[in-house]
């Protein structure tokens, strides 16, 4: 087993979206041709065939991570018996850990219980003397899950190098897979989406009649050109018909061929902010067919749902926003999501309905020198340019000291007229990522008031005075 | 039932905040109608808090710059918000779904829409059950008061008249708070016109009565004593 973290792009920046991962899973499917997509940026495949066919695992190893440097991903491989182990391999090294076959319970041994990932385990496990995973698989599996419930029995397993469920008896083999056939062929990615999002409602429903859930999914897209992309998704019962849509998505976008990619698609830059070009049509024809197959078919065990706090989306809201979604594209409908910052504009994140991506910069920090309540209502995406001057008419300069060069007269916001400022509070100088050049911001803030009524938070920085946000 | 648990006071009305009962002629947001408030400001994310904080949904069309961090300080739940921003020409039909799956819908239309567009959307409104909060384009001072001709048929309109931020000297201090003249008037039963002081945001960002006796003093103060 093996297991590959694609963690960084070449520049550094975490991926913010799932989709920018669609390259290195293509890159995977050279070496492998089944790649299990664990989540976005972590993928497993078996290792054995393809490590016998290079030459032995370190060669494969090798291999993949010279293929990932040359397409500007920075990887992490990891091999060992079992996913579980394969997995810690990958994330505990710097870069590459083989664990030899046969090895792998002793490597778990060594590691501390904070690694199966389990909050409350993890604290209540160290209490009780249990350090290791070694220590806690020594204890008897009955007493394991016993003292600590359905978690306990998945810990255990874990720390024993077994796979977190135990083997069920294989359902009877069913064709449960579900297709829709497009004609004429789609040469747009979204009636697609759509259409798998009816699919896999569909699909479900046939499942929970049969008390069955699949591990995984695989999703199968063909074209008019009689090319096809079949790809296999992890299920285990948890992905709405939402959440299944949302991986045919990915799947589309990462078909089309990397010349059709636009620049910041590649750069994985600023996509989140509504970058993103219209639907672009897909090559070779159009698709004819979608079809959703369920792989690893197991005995639905259910979940258990919050009682209550959860805000929950309801299916006739997600079903507005999908068709939004389905004229405007993915980006147009968004959900804000609080994240810590100084400037109003830092402070909220807008995630696309769908996505779930969280804030890099929790918000729940003190960030000292954040502008303080009240907020202002509105927030300009790109901040507008203005004119301060002072009462001679001469442009209001900020010193390295946040010496004022003189106090505000006078305001004009971007094309509008000139205001005069009947009072006003600043400079308040922030020096923020100083450690990064390319990011680093220097700058010195101010609340202007016009005559008119109205508060403006305003910004200097390089010499440019902007408004960032308008308090009314 | 139709709304499920998203919504479980009064089945015609959704909650408004405490400090705005006084402008509405209902008390509340009277499902299936339109209400027109003037430039695009805090007062409408204000007017969605109340049913956000029960449970609503709301969604704002057409508003790239809506401050959701003003919005939550104002009461809105950020977790019950959805945004599109950049509805586009298709704009009616943007709103026409999220009329059909919000409570709330707050739209900026990019233009002046005709009269039988805005009929058709007070249709769906009334259809769907829900409230359809008009914010007046273009610039501040297009409109003012008495010439309500952004949307006819709104059965309330709600105009901030004048307002003062406070906090603020020559040089010194920051914004605390803001007192608005919030006028009120509408058709039917919300003919009778209404005037009220806000602190629209007070101190902490939330919105509040300005009461009389406390008029003169610091909003921060007031924070407190009424807290």
């Amino acid at each position: 087993m093996l297991c590959c973290w694609p963690g960084e792009t070449k520049d550094g920046a975490a991926e913010p979206s799932a989709r920018a991962f669609e390259p290195v899973l293509a890159l995977l499917e050279q070496f492998c041709p089944q790649v299990e997509v664990l989540r976005p940026g972590a993928y497993a495949v078996a290792a054995r065939g393809p490590a016998r066919y290079f030459g032995g695992e370190q060669e494969l190893v090798g291999k993949l991570a010279e293929a990932a440097g040359q397409a500007g991903f920075g990887c992490r491989v990891g091999v060992a018996d079992g996913l579980f182990a394969a997995e810690l391999a990958a994330s505990s090294s710097p870069d590459h850990q083989i664990v030899p076959a046969g090895a792998t319970l002793e490597f778990l041994a060594r590691q501390p219980v904070s690694v199966l990932g389990l909050p409350e385990l993890t604290v209540l496990l160290p209490k009780l003397g249990i350090r290791t995973l070694g220590e806690f698989a020594a204890l008897p599996a009955g007493q394991a899950a016993s003292r600590f419930g359905a978690e306990g029995v998945v810990a255990h397993r874990l720390a024993c190098g077994l796979d977190p469920r135990p083997l069920a008896p294989q359902p009877p083999r069913l064709d449960l897979s579900v297709q829709q056939a497009f004609d004429p062929p789609r040469e747009q990615a979204e009636p697609v989406v759509f259409a798998a999002k009816a699919l896999a409602e569909q699909l479900h429903a046939r499942l929970l009649t049969r008390g069955l859930a699949c591990v995984r999914l695989q999703v199968r897209v063909c074209n008019a050109d009689g090319q096809q992309v079949s790809r296999l998704w992890r299920h285990d019962g948890l992905l709405s018909a939402l959440a299944v849509a949302e991986r045919v998505r990915w799947q589309l976008d990462g078909w089309r061929p990397d010349s059709e990619r636009p620049d910041s698609e590649r750069a994985g830059g600023e996509r989140a902010r509504g970058a993103e070009p219209p639907d672009e049509g897909i090559s070779g024809g159009g698709i004819t067919l979608l079809q959703l197959v369920p792989d690893q078919l197991v005995r639905a065990t259910g979940r258990q749902l919050g009682l209550w706090g959860d805000a929950v989306i309801s299916d006739q809201l997600a079903r507005a926003a999908i068709r939004v979604q389905a004229m405007l594209g993915h980006q147009a409908v968004t959900f804000p999501v609080l994240a810590g910052g100084r400037s109003p504009a830092d402070q909220v994140l807008l995630v696309p309905f769908g996505d779930a991506d969280l804030p890099e910069r929790p918000a729940d920090r003190p960030w000292p020198g954040r502008i303080p309540a009240p907020t202002p209502a509105s927030v300009y995406q790109v901040p507008r340019p203005a004119v301060v001057t002072d009462q001679g008419g001469d442009a209001v300069s900020v010193t390295g000291r946040a010496q004022l060069s003189a106090p505000p007269a006078r305001l004009a916001v971007a094309d509008g007229p000139d205001r005069a400022v009947v009072s006003w509070a600043g400079p308040w100088p922030v020096t923020e990522l100083w450690w990064d050049p390319a990011r680093t911001r220097r700058q010195a803030r101010f609340q202007l008031i016009t005559d008119d009524g109205r508060a403006w938070l305003a910004v200097l920085t390089g010499g440019r005075w902007l408004i960032e946000a308008s308090y009314d | 039932m139709r709304y499920g648990d998203a919504v479980l006071s009064g089945d015609s009305m959704l909650p408004v905040l405490p400090a705005l009962r006084e402008l509405l002629p209902a008390g509340g947001l009277q499902r299936g109608s339109v209400l027109t408030t003037g430039c695009w400001g805090l007062l409408p994310l204000a007017l969605a808090a109340g049913a956000s904080a029960s449970g609503a949904w709301s969604a704002a069309v057409g508003v790239p710059e809506l401050g959701v961090l003003a919005a939550a300080e104002a009461g809105l739940d950020p977790d019950r918000l959805l945004l599109v921003a950049e509805p586009g020409q298709d704009w009616p039909q943007v709103v026409a779904c999220m009329l059909d799956g919000c409570d709330i819908v707050i739209l900026r239309p990019p233009d002046r829409p005709p009269a039988q567009l805005r009929r058709k959307l007070e249709a769906v409104a009334r259809r769907h059950g829900s409230v359809l909060i008009v914010v007046g384009g273009g610039e501040r001072g297009a409109v003012r008061p008495g010439e309500h001709s952004e949307w006819e048929g709104a059965q309330v309109r709600l105009l901030p008249v004048r307002q003062e931020w406070v906090g603020v000297g020559a040089g010194h201090g920051r914004l605390r708070a803001r007192k608005v003249l919030v006028a009120a008037d509408g058709r039917g039963a919300g003919a009778r016109s209404r005037e009220c002081w806000l602190w629209l945001p007070a101190a902490d960002g939330s919105v509040r009565p300005v009461l009389e006796d406390t008029q003169q003093r610091r909003p921060d103060q007031e924070a407190v004593s009424a807290g």
